[in-house]
């Protein structure tokens, strides 16, 4: 996953401090979608109970439109941060969930990744089914890479992220997210071996991720970190202490195992990675 | 509860020359990763006079080569303090996240008040991590009495304000600060001071981390705490 490393879920770099209320005033101007960009982001960060905060961003999710590149600032840039917050606040912000799921079908590839990212979050069962529709034509077509962009045709990395984290483990969403496990890009497999790993607990997964903590590149590296601590696996403990990263990555790795709740056999106790952490101050 | 690692005294002072040409490699190192391998070799030695080069590293934005550095300014431990104190650069911030750390790992008193400045104010959670931790690990024993009384007080009022700290992984630093600070407090009072905060991040009400509140349980568990609700500490 790439959450550590995306400077875009950075709030705006000159964001001032402001209350609640200006929050929730500046998300109101429709006609400005810099405060308003910045206003989502605050109550996305700030884990808003507001009641007025979940309507605002669901109509700031409403904003979205056909993409113009020389707008500076457009308005999917405050749909994004919009369904970013959604996802951040956890239970409340389920009433978004149909407009997310219509933003899941948007042409703006960058507004289906952080669709699917929110779903994710939220714990959407009712997303199980298009993630998957999205992903099943498979490596060679949904995750090729789109002809004169970087990007794979659909946002790989964020649909199969979102189907392992709402966890419906049925065999049709296994059959979609196994081939991604051979993608050519490190990043999809750590993703995919993320996923599969919290949907069946099979150790050969986690494996697989540990093999990435070595890879020569550093985002993989980072990556493999972060998707061994969403999964919560705790053989992964040794390895995670001794890749070659940052201190704070391992530590955010190192939270996932202490918090972990699914480990069935407890191969490290929780002293135990409390100590590697430790250790990483 | 564990005494922190002490830092290791390098058994066979290399000789000056042998350090000189170190020191020499790393300045010739025109590369990241001859810069990387001369600065290992050059910490390995733990020489004093490996210091000054060493605190240049930290400078030079090479994220590897300074972990390396650091390690062998704590190896060479408080030899290396002033030099360290006397090049804090507040222009450079990575150096100075660097430095505070490794202030942090050699304990020395006089890295008292740049570790309490870094833990209040610095913007990098990284650096106000390491000075939390640093702030429970500061060597005092060769202090007279008034004066550690008197540093070990500042260290739990600096980590008690930590407490309130925005990031989870400071949090989880003051807890491990706190506990390694627990053995030396003589005071009543701030021994109750230093639970009350404990406990206060074992309930970490308001955020979402629940390894800050595990990391809280444990070392009330080491301090040897009396449950809640008990009237004494």
């Amino acid at each position: 996953m790439v959450a550590a490393g995306n400077v875009d879920q950075q709030g705006p770099a000159n964001g001032d401090p402001i209350s609640e209320e200006e929050a929730l005033r500046r998300l109101r101007l429709t006609d400005d979608p810099s405060a308003q960009y910045y206003a989502a982001w605050w109550l996305g960060r700030n884990r808003s109970t507001h009641p007025d905060t979940v309507p605002l961003l669901i109509l700031a999710l409403r904003q979205r439109c056909p993409r113009d590149p020389g707008a500076g600032v457009e308005a999917n840039a405050v749909a994004r941060n919009a369904a970013r917050a959604l996802g951040r606040l956890g239970a409340p912000a389920r009433a978004a969930i149909d407009d997310l799921l219509a933003t899941l079908e948007d042409d703006d590839h960058g507004l289906r990744e952080v669709a699917a990212r929110a779903l994710g979050d939220l714990r959407a069962e009712a997303a199980v089914e298009p993630l998957r529709r999205r992903l099943a034509s498979g490596p060679a077509v949904a995750g090729a890479q789109e002809p004169g962009t970087p990007r794979l045709v659909e946002p790989c990395e964020a649909l199969l992220e979102a189907l392992g984290e709402i966890g419906v483990a049925n065999a049709a969403v296994l059959a979609v997210i196994e081939p991604f496990v051979q993608h050519e890009r490190p990043l999809i497999r750590s993703a995919a071996c993320r996923a599969l790993l919290q949907l069946t607990a099979e150790e050969r997964w986690g494996h697989q991720l540990v093999t990435l903590l070595q890879h020569p590149q550093l985002q993989v590296r980072r990556a493999a970190l972060m998707d061994l601590g969403a999964a919560g696996w705790r053989p992964a403990l040794d390895p995670i202490a001794a890749t070659l990263a940052e201190n704070s990555l391992k530590l955010i790795a190192l939270r996932g195992l202490a918090e972990s709740r699914t480990a069935a056999v407890p191969v490290a106790s929780t002293e135990a990675v409390l100590q590697a952490m430790d250790a990483l101050l | 509860m564990t005494a922190p690692s002490p830092v290791p005294l390098p058994s066979v002072p290399s000789s000056a020359s042998a350090v000189a040409g170190l020191i020499e490699a790393v300045q010739r190192a025109d590369t990241a990763l001859t810069l990387l391998q001369a600065t290992q070799a050059l910490a390995a030695a733990a020489h004093p006079q490996a210091a000054a080069c060493l605190v240049d590293v930290l400078g030079f934005n090479n994220p590897g080569a300074a972990v390396a550095a650091v390690d062998g300014l704590i190896a060479i431990g408080e030899p290396a303090v002033a030099t360290i104190l006397a090049n804090i650069d507040g222009t450079n911030y990575g150096a100075r996240a660097w430095a505070v750390r490794a202030l942090a790992g050699i304990g020395d008193v006089r890295g008292l008040e740049v570790l309490e400045e870094a833990l209040a104010h610095d913007i990098g959670p990284s650096v106000r991590r390491a000075a939390a931790r640093g702030l429970g690990q500061l060597r005092l024993e060769a202090l007279e009495r008034s004066q550690r009384e008197c540093v070990v007080g500042r260290c739990l009022q600096a980590l008690v304000q930590g407490c309130g700290d925005d990031e989870w992984v400071v949090r989880y630093a003051v807890v491990v600060g706190l506990e390694f600070l627990a053995p030396q407090l003589q005071e009543q009072l701030e021994r109750q001071q230093l639970l009350a905060a404990l406990r206060g991040l074992e309930a970490d009400s308001g955020q979402e981390a629940s390894v800050v509140q595990l990391r809280a349980a444990l070392a009330l568990r080491r301090v040897g705490a009396a449950p809640e609700g008990c009237p004494h500490g």
